[in-house]
């Protein structure tokens, strides 16, 4: 029975074929369309291709060469996974209404059993398209996970004893541990005495974020630096404030650039202007008030 | 297992370099205290580079020690905390506010004087 339905479906594939690829182009067309750009040609080349390669899996069970190379192409060009999919579905009810056409089927058995060996080409294929599309996307997901990691902290000594970690984007507790890990060793690491935390790219502060951020301010004077937040906008102010959140306990500034003065001032230097004009203005001011 | 402490002008110098256990803490609250007060000294520095377990016995012990020696009229300045035993503080809710801390011994020794001088 088993050899007989499957002689007679690959004796009758260009039919099946003909049958699937109209069903196809009614289905997925419209919905391809919007993912890619797609021309007409290549749809019908890669509809035929995959024809093929399902026949050659009924065919031959068990040979995934063909399907391998086939689905690492799709995956490349930007295919979505439903193609693939709804292309199988659409297989196995072509195939299984063709048979149950083609065959004189008399008991419950026959019937069954003809469902069953359909499923068992079908469902092998499957089974590998979405393993290697999912293995695909898994793969993406841990490299960019990797690259935000690496962007997540980053700590940029300016100048001596004065180190500056501008911090972008929204702070999990995942990240904020990873601050606080690279704070305490950049600063142990540059001999900082001062720490400028820069939250300008931050976008929402509330009391999650507040308390990892003072938690990581605190870690910072255990080992013996000073931590200033710089970069407070007047809507974190305010959120601040309206949370009920106490962030007295260590000074805050409301740019960097201010930030940076206090650190500077805090480690015993200012800036001075080379060409002095700065005391020109206040001899100006002098003469004035002798005036 | 005694810690040791040396002195340094009016300054008392201590690194601890073994692990502390509950008995030693104790026992370094006692010298420290009749150090100073042998000594007179105005300044203590302990350094805990080379520590790398701090648990909440130990670090309150260190911030009592801190407190008596104040008592005593000698700052104490804590210098050279890791990084881990940093966050393990702060993870177990210790933090250690009315304690100086410094980056190093060095660091350490200068802020002792800027807050003895003013």
């Amino acid at each position: 029975m088993n050899k007989k339905l499957q002689g007679l479906v690959l004796k009758n594939s260009d039919e099946i074929i003909r049958l699937w690829l109209r069903k196809v182009d009614q289905n997925h067309k419209k919905k391809l369309g919007q993912v890619a750009e797609v021309s007409d040609e290549l749809f019908e080349g890669t509809n035929r291709e995959f024809a093929n390669v399902i026949f050659s899996m009924v065919e031959n069970k068990g040979s995934t060469e063909e399907l391998k190379t086939f689905s690492e192409r799709l995956i490349q060009l930007g295919w979505p996974l439903s193609y693939l999919t709804d292309g199988m579905q659409v297989f196995r009810n072509v195939t299984v209404d063709y048979l149950l056409n083609q065959t004189e089927i008399v008991t419950k058995e026959d019937c069954i059993e003809v469902l069953h060996m359909v499923d068992d080409w079908i469902d092998p294929i499957i089974h590998h398209l979405v393993n290697e599309y999912s293995g695909n996307w898994e793969n993406i997901v841990s490299l960019q996970k990797v690259a935000l990691q690496e962007l997540s902290a980053p700590l940029i000594p300016v100048v001596q004893g004065i180190t500056i970690m501008p911090l972008i984007g929204t702070i999990d507790t995942e990240r904020a541990k990873l601050i606080m890990e690279n704070l305490l060793h950049g600063v142990t690491k540059h001999n900082a005495e001062v720490v400028l935390m820069d939250i300008t790219g931050v976008p929402v502060v509330d009391t999650m974020v507040a308390h990892h951020i003072i938690q990581a301010a605190e870690a910072v004077r255990l080992i013996g630096a000073t931590c200033i937040l710089v970069g407070i906008r007047p809507e974190i102010a305010q959120t601040i404030v309206n949370l009920g959140i106490n962030l007295e306990r260590f000074p805050t500034k409301s740019s960097l650039k201010k930030g940076f003065e206090a650190a500077l001032e805090l480690t015993g230097r200012r800036i001075i202007d080379m060409d002095g004009s700065g005391d020109k203005i206040e001899e100006l001011l002098e003469t004035l008030s002798k005036e | 297992m005694r810690i040791p402490i040396l002195k340094l002008h009016n300054y008392l110098l201590i690194s601890i370099q073994i692990e502390l256990d509950d008995q030693t803490a104790i026992q370094f609250q006692e010298d420290l205290l009749h150090k100073i007060h042998e000594t007179g000294a105005t300044g203590v520095v302990i350094d805990l580079t080379s520590v790398d377990v701090i648990d909440s016995f130990i670090a309150k012990v260190l911030g009592d020690v801190v407190s008596m020696s104040n008592l005593m009229g000698a700052k104490v300045v804590l210098t050279g905390i890791q990084p881990a035993v940093a966050m393990t503080l702060i993870d177990l809710g210790i933090h250690l506010k009315d304690v100086p801390t410094a980056l190093n011994l060095e660091q350490g020794l200068i802020k002792l004087r800027q807050t003895l001088e003013e």
